[in-house]
């Protein structure tokens, strides 16, 4: 598994990834999240290497995850303050992409309120590029955290049922779990509302319910997602009271899953609405602070890889002059280059 | 244990499954112990009671009443139209969600319950509104009313006209697989309108709602109910287009059915004669095409059910030039009786005219009601089916009058009512 060559030059989704490239990152993360337990959990992977942080959306937890992520390996990171930045001032989506290449990072994390955004971000830069959050489309390194959260409290994902329940329609995250979940051979279901199951949910890989109970029957994980204030003022739904009764894990629809079922939660959470407190706060059941430890871990395990997959310009040089350069199987991404030196704890 | 009563000597009718034939039925406290030819005088029985060959049949269930409770009891209250009800043979109705405050809240549906349990002589149900306060801008609590037995979702006479608040809601309420009926109109085409638009609203000088206000609300109403998968109710379809789109719809497996006002099967464009303000009406009167097509609709069973549209309107809000009058008529007592003469006049067998008011909409709401059948609730009217009378708004049980039958000859008329068993009504003596 150390020896699986991480073909991929940027990390916008899911969908693209195969099994192989998600237990490489997963088995990587495993081993940050012992060296995040150490009293010193310092790690010069990075040393020399800037991360840059570009948060178009408002983010607490996956920005400062993203940033501890990049110091503990002893990356330069620089968050970008995007409130007070030329964007404000009117510059191009690309403009600023052009002005930031230009101060050659080695690490782009960009979370953006467009779907595709940070695709069309990453086709103008050199640096590795990575998704956290495209409008309604992936938000990936979630993904892997709860996978990660997953497998290390249950063991092989595979032949589980897992349940993602609330605003699927309007979730990054439902799209990269649901993709993640099916390459890793889970049973997928979707519950919500009519309204808030996109169109054509059904072939995603998933089954889909509206009633709650029957939809968490049998399960071994549900995944409740964010449900943001105005989904509720009549438009998606009519009220966050008709809402939690339907829709909100509480005891008595929580009781319908296996009687050991765990509960996951993206955050930030919305306590009486979307989740009941005595559930998100369950000492045994409730993953949802460990979500947030293995957010760092898995997102060192992506910064390390990638890191390592980012063709070294000054190599590239050197291999332009070599023959048989290059490495075949590396698909649609740039080439690795010469790697690094690989130090994982 | 109640006692058992016995109807016997009676022409049995029973649309659920296409019977009519002569028997009786045995009532054992308040449901049908048995209905069949095998009742007779001499079965068992507390009391017995001779039909004297009068048609025995479900009582009606009429899905769209407006009462004026609450906000508008100088219109009707659920008491006054449980009267017309009675007296009109309707023993289960749909009060609609159009009243001030609008029902659309778990609170207000729970009002309406409780009050017509304790006023009613017959079974009501409440409609939710599809939208808060009828706006058409939010959902209402579509779940919560759902459960708390509002039988259908409707924004009552203000149509959606944001086709995504439409969607959304839909979309939504199929969630519960929850009923979501409609009144296909546009209002940017029919908004003021008095009357059907055409030749003879152009010789009054009237301004006319264009059929076409129908057929766009209802082709948007059906796609969208195929995109979502709702369970859609067409109410009050009032033209032959509308019916052919409703066949087209449900041969590509739209859930969709459809009602009709009973007066557009009895009036077309021309009753409005002189400026008559009692058949000011929304959907209006159409052509006679239109009516010949709506009760060819009938007799095939094109149409689920046939509703009264009660809409009570005091006199102070009739006797006004026709373009300032209100819409709206009384209908409760004449449902019966304008079905009736329909089923003698066009010779429509009256098992299959009073399906639409009976079995029809009890399969729209999964009620247990309108059917001849053992264990089924004894609901039941009595009523001959021939006899002949005149209109005369002023003997209407209805606190306002605003009746278009006023004055119409009419063929058949309940004689006897009875809700869960018991006796609710009985036409006294020097009407019979």
């Amino acid at each position: 598994m150390a020896d699986y060559a991480f073909s991929h030059r940027h990390l916008l989704g899911i969908e693209g990834l195969n099994r192989l490239d998600i237990e490489t990152l997963l088995a990587l993360g495993d081993r940050y999240v012992e060296l995040n337990r150490q009293r010193i959990k310092h790690a010069d992977t990075l040393a020399g290497r800037t991360l840059v942080n570009l948060f178009f959306e408002n983010s607490t937890r996956t920005q400062g995850s993203f940033e501890i992520a990049g110091r503990r390996l002893g990356a330069d990171v620089v968050t970008m303050p995007i409130a007070t930045s030329s964007v404000k001032k009117g510059e191009t989506l690309i403009d600023t992409a052009m002005t930031l290449n230009a101060m050659r990072p080695d690490l782009l994390v960009i979370r953006h309120g467009s779907s595709g955004a940070v695709k069309l971000l990453s086709r103008k830069v050199d640096c590795a590029v990575i998704n956290a959050g495209d409008g309604t489309h992936e938000h990936p390194t979630q993904a892997l955290l709860d996978a990660l959260t997953i497998r290390r409290r249950i063991g092989d994902i595979g032949g589980l049922r897992i349940a993602i329940c609330g605003d699927i329609l309007h979730s990054r995250v439902a799209r990269s779990n649901v993709a993640c979940l099916n390459i890793l051979g889970a049973e997928v279901r979707l519950i919500a509302p009519r309204t808030l199951i996109p169109p054509g949910a059904e072939a995603w890989g998933a089954e889909v319910f509206t009633d709650m109970r029957r939809g968490l029957a049998g399960c071994d994980v549900v995944m409740m997602l964010r449900l943001q204030q105005e989904r509720m003022d009549g438009a998606y739904l009519p009220s966050a009271r008709e809402f939690f009764h339907y829709w909100g894990l509480d005891a008595d629809k929580l009781a319908h899953a296996k009687p050991d079922a765990l509960v996951l939660h993206p955050g930030p959470m919305n306590r009486g609405v979307a989740i009941e407190s005595s559930i998100a706060d369950h000492k045994t059941r409730s993953l949802i602070t460990e979500q947030v430890e293995m957010g760092v871990a898995i997102r060192m395990a992506v910064l390390e890889t990638l890191a390592k997959t980012a063709p070294d310009p000054s190599a590239a040089a050197a291999q332009a002059r070599a023959p048989g350069a290059g490495r075949a199987g590396a698909g649609a991404s740039a080439p690795a280059g010469a790697r690094p030196q690989a130090r994982t704890p | 244990m109640t006692g058992r009563t016995a109807i016997y000597n009676a022409r049995l009718i029973d649309p659920a499954s296409g019977r009519d034939e002569r028997g009786g039925i045995i009532i054992e406290g308040s449901v049908i112990l048995e209905a069949g030819a095998g009742v007779t005088r001499t079965s068992p029985a507390d009391l017995k009671i001779d039909a004297r060959g009068k048609a025995l049949a479900p009582g009606l269930i009429d899905l769209r009443v407006k009462t004026g409770e609450p906000g508008a009891e100088h219109k009707e209250t659920l008491q006054t139209a449980s009267d017309a009800a009675a007296a009109g043979g309707v023993t289960t109705f749909v009060v609609m969600p159009d009243t001030d405050p609008v029902i659309d809240t778990v609170a207000l549906v729970d009002f309406i319950k409780r009050r017509a349990d304790g006023v009613a002589k017959v079974k009501v149900h409440p409609a939710g509104g599809l939208t808060l306060g009828l706006q058409g801008q939010r959902m209402s609590e579509i779940g919560l009313i759902h459960e708390a037995g509002a039988v259908f979702f409707s924004n009552g006479d203000r149509p959606v006209e944001d086709a995504g608040v439409l969607r959304r809601a839909m979309s939504y309420a199929a969630s519960f697989d929850a009923l979501v009926a409609s009144r296909p109109d546009t209002p940017a085409l029919s908004a003021g309108s008095v009357m059907n638009a055409g030749a003879f609203a152009a010789r009054l000088g009237l301004r006319g709602a264009p059929p076409e206000a129908e057929w766009i609300a209802l082709e948007r109403d059906l796609m969208l109910a195929e995109t979502t998968g709702v369970r859609l109710l067409a109410d009050c379809i009032s033209t032959a287009r509308s019916l052919e789109a409703l066949e087209r719809a449900r041969r590509a497996g739209v859930k969709a059915a459809c009602s009709v006002a009973s007066y557009s099967l009895f009036f077309n464009e021309l009753d409005i004669g002189d400026y008559l303000t009692y058949c000011k009406v929304q959907p209006p009167f159409r052509s006679e095409r239109d009516r010949q097509a709506l009760i060819a609709g009938l007799r095939d069973g094109l149409i689920n059910a046939v509703v009264s549209a009660h809409d009570p309107q005091p006199t102070e809000d009739k006797r006004l030039p026709i373009a300032d009058a209100a819409y709206g008529a009384v209908g409760l007592e004449t449902l019966l009786p304008c079905l009736l003469s329909i089923a003698v006049r066009e010779d429509i067998p009256l098992a299959q005219a009073l399906k639409p008011v009976t079995s029809g909409p009890a399969d729209l709401l999964g009620l247990p009601q309108g059917r001849l059948a053992k264990g089924a609730p004894a609901d039941l009217i009595l009523f001959d089916p021939a006899a002949p009378w005149a209109c005369d708004r002023d003997d209407l049980s209805s606190r306002s009058k605003n009746s278009p039958f006023d004055g119409r000859r009419l063929e058949g008329r309940v004689l006897r009512t009875w809700v869960d068993g018991v006796s609710v009504f009985e036409r006294g003596q020097e009407r019979d």
